[in-house]
């Protein structure tokens, strides 16, 4: 099934105008290099800069506070009309894809569901090498077989794989140099994020969530693979300050007493207790801090199995980047049973305290519909955004005939990296509307299997949608919002030429004015455009590069598509 | 079952316990009492287990031996088999090919059915596009009628248990919509 096979085209290339790569012209061989570009080394200097990068895009948000925004203005807002596709490579995978395409030196590497990773020309989407990970027989993942990227350090290119797996591949060939395991994936443990690589060290978080893991984020050596660090993110003691209301101030309706009557019978909670994390640190390189969200309580639905606050979940938490120690945290949601939790990449900047003062901030979208502005010295909240989708009956809480509310349970903000414009002061994220129905039920720990504590439920008969919002980090508001007809999952990426690029199920994408959201070009990519955009200039041509491949959690319109883009000659 | 347990004695393989010579071969010719030479089962209420994910299948094995999963003659089955020999008729099984037991494809009514109960719990988010699976997530498509169904009402009732999220999501799930949905999965 995920093994379509494989379309050579070649015939209409000419005149159409741009080329499309079948994956098996190189399948089976290795080149060294391509013709301009000489793979040469990623180095820490170049990741220190890599957000003041026009060439290159060596992050998979960018740079290490994970803005998304590409300073390369050739594309803009008077031109970008007459942006067309430069090439298309299809891959090998046709299923669900999230790759972040990085881009050095004129070479591209990109992945797809089930850990395959591409190097490709960057100028004409030839196929350089050609990587597959043997998975083992073992796998346990939510949400699609996915892979959001790799990362390069060095002469290397970092792989986390499904099976719990970091694989560190030479940059040049695609062959594995060394390979280590992350966790047991029989107890629910998987990888689809993206490494990233900072000061010899390769950190990576994990999935499973859904299983009844312990989560963590973990410092890897990118040389040989040894584990430097490991931060728990279920600490031992984790019922916290019994916090009675969320972020917002709005009552989660807990039964405070009968959880605190619970804690003695609840044993060592922290072995199970969920808090993956799901997509890449922020790093704060002049205070040596990455700042990081961590994902639902196990299981999801189900307090009852885990009273207090459940720390990490749900939290904001920053560690100490050389040792992995504890700086701080905060939680939006206590004791979530909803799964409204933090998945969105925190990204940094610098904005107004609520004395007006510009200090640096951490800013993450949750699955609430808000966008949280934190302070980077003790991460307390400094505001949070208007909802950016309708939210009705928080908090009511799940019972065993479902009860409706809004947000539905993939958000708001699913995992989507936002992008920000530091010149404007937005942040633009990409939202779902999903109204569901919260059902709660018990049952004990399934030794790794889904763990659910519930279920929810979309609500077939009322209208879904999605919409792409971009908030003044400074206030709060919203400054502007444009509604698109179905849920978006995906990224956005924001350039210095005034854009705005994101892509939609239906295969939609398009380019946006960053300041008004006027929509200013579009492409319909024939598969659901559900992964991040990336920027990259070679040869003094600018291109925008995303993947087309759909949605395995939404059901979005499959592909294999990595499509580049440029400006018509 | 008498008819089972007579086909497996015939076979010469004692439920109590698995000559630790044997290859995997001769460990999956017993299997094939119930679930048949050709991959098609010889009775309707018996999964498909040739062309199954490994992963899958050696979880269903382990939860036997473990008592997660109930069922008197598996469990005696499996009662005496390692983990290693759990993952090598795993594996064995996963790599012949799924039998095609010429059900009938769904009604347009009975696909729509299956197409909302997808919108609503999501089955293609684990179970993947057409039904495939992967790893440790069976495919459905093309398995038998009667199973699906039982398997259905069993997560749903807890009769079978070693998957809460399944049960979950089958009491999310009207039982009125297991028929056409079983009838849709059966025929795709």
């Amino acid at each position: 099934m995920r093994m379509l096979g494989r379309v050579a085209v070649s015939m209409t290339a000419a005149t159409i105008g741009f080329s499309i790569i079948s994956a098996a012209v190189a399948a089976d061989e290795t080149k060294p290099a391509t013709l301009y570009g000489d793979m040469s080394s990623v180095t820490q200097d170049m990741l220190n800069r890599a957000g003041h990068d026009g060439n290159d895009f060596l992050l998979t948000n960018g740079n290490y506070w994970q803005q998304r925004f590409y300073p390369n203005r050739q594309i803009n807002r008077d031109n970008v009309a007459g942006l067309r596709p430069a090439w298309i490579f299809q891959t090998d995978v046709t299923e669900s894809m999230e790759t972040s395409p990085l881009v050095v030196n004129g070479v591209m590497y990109v992945t797809t569901s089930f850990d395959h990773v591409y190097a490709l020309n960057a100028r004409t989407g030839e196929e350089l090498w050609h990587y597959q990970q043997k998975l083992g027989p073992i796998t346990t993942y939510c949400c699609g077989p996915n892979n959001r990227g790799v990362a390069l350090y060095g002469d290397n290119v970092y792989l986390a794989t499904l099976d719990a797996k970091l694989v560190a591949l030479d940059a040049k060939t695609g062959k594995v140099k060394w390979e280590t395991q992350i966790a047991n994936p029989e107890e629910g443990y998987s990888e689809t994020m993206a490494p990233t690589a900072v000061d010899g060290k390769i950190l990576i978080g994990t999935n499973g969530g859904e299983y009844g893991i312990r989560g963590f984020v973990k410092a890897y050596d990118a040389k040989d693979g040894h584990l430097i660090w490991t931060f728990y993110t279920i600490p031992e003691k984790n019922e916290g300050v019994w916090a009675a209301q969320d972020a917002t101030g709005r009552d989660m309706h807990r039964d405070i007493a009968a959880e605190k009557a619970n804690l003695a019978k609840a044993g060592d909670l922290y072995k199970r207790l969920g808090g993956g994390v799901w997509q890449n640190p922020s790093v704060d390189l002049a205070t040596r801090r990455i700042y990081f969200v961590v994902g639902n309580p196990s299981p999801d639905l189900d307090g009852a199995a885990r009273p207090g606050d459940n720390l990490y979940t749900d939290s904001l938490v920053s560690v100490d980047l050389d040792t992995g120690k504890y700086v701080c945290h905060y939680q939006y949601i206590a004791h979530d049973v909803w799964d409204l939790d933090a998945v969105s990449p925190t990204v940094l900047a610098e904005a107004k305290d609520a004395d007006g003062k510009i200090v640096p901030v951490v800013m993450e979208a949750g699955k609430t519909g808000h966008v949280y502005v934190n302070n980077r010295k003790d991460c307390s909240l400094i505001r949070f955004s208007e909802a950016m989708v309708p939210q009705e009956d928080m908090w009511s809480l799940p019972s065993a005939k479902g009860t409706r509310m809004l947000p539905g349970a993939n958000g708001g903000v699913e995992w989507s990296p936002m992008a920000t414009n530091p010149f404007l002061g937005l942040a633009y994220a990409i939202n779902l509307h999903q109204p569901m129905t919260y059902t709660v039920t018990s049952a004990p720990y399934p030794n790794g299997k889904l763990w659910l504590g519930g279920a929810f439920a979309v609500i077939p008969t009322e209208a879904q949608w999605g919409n792409i919002t971009a908030v003044d980090y400074n206030t709060g508001k919203i400054r502007w919002q444009v509604k698109t007809p179905q849920p978006m999952i995906g990224g956005v990426l924001a350039t210095a030429g005034g854009l705005v690029f994101t892509g939609e199920g239906n295969g939609r994408f398009a380019a946006y004015d960053s300041a008004t959201g006027s929509r200013l070009w579009q492409f319909m990519a024939g598969a659901g455009v559900n992964a991040p955009p990336s920027s990259y200039t070679v040869d003094g041509k600018q291109y925008i590069v995303v993947a087309a491949g759909g949605n395995v959690q939404l059901n979005y319109r499959r592909g294999n598509a990595i499509i580049a883009f440029s400006l018509a000659e | 079952m008498w008819r089972v347990a007579l086909a497996l004695l015939t076979l010469g393989w004692s439920v109590t316990g698995v000559a630790q010579t044997q290859t995997v071969e001769q460990k999956a010719a017993a299997c094939a009492a119930c679930h048949g030479e050709k991959g098609v089962p010889v009775d309707k209420a018996f999964p498909v287990i040739w062309g199954q994910h490994q992963g899958y299948l050696f979880l269903q094995l382990r939860d036997f031996k473990a008592g997660a999963r109930k069922n008197d003659f598996m469990q005696a089955v499996v009662a005496e088999l390692s983990r290693d020999d759990m993952m090598a008729l795993a594996e064995y099984f996963s790599k012949k090919p799924w039998p095609d037991l010429r059900q009938k494809s769904a009604t347009d009514a009975e696909a729509a059915v299956a197409n909302r109960v997808n919108v609503s719990i999501g089955c293609t988010g684990c179970h993947l596009g057409q039904y495939q699976g992967d790893a440790t997530v069976p495919r459905l498509a093309g398995q038998q009628h009667d199973y699906l169904l039982k398997s259905m009402r069993d997560f749903r009732s807890r009769a079978r248990a070693n998957n809460p999220g399944m049960t979950d999501l089958m009491k999310a799930t009207a039982e009125a919509d297991f028929e056409p949905e079983a009838n849709f999965l059966a025929g795709h």
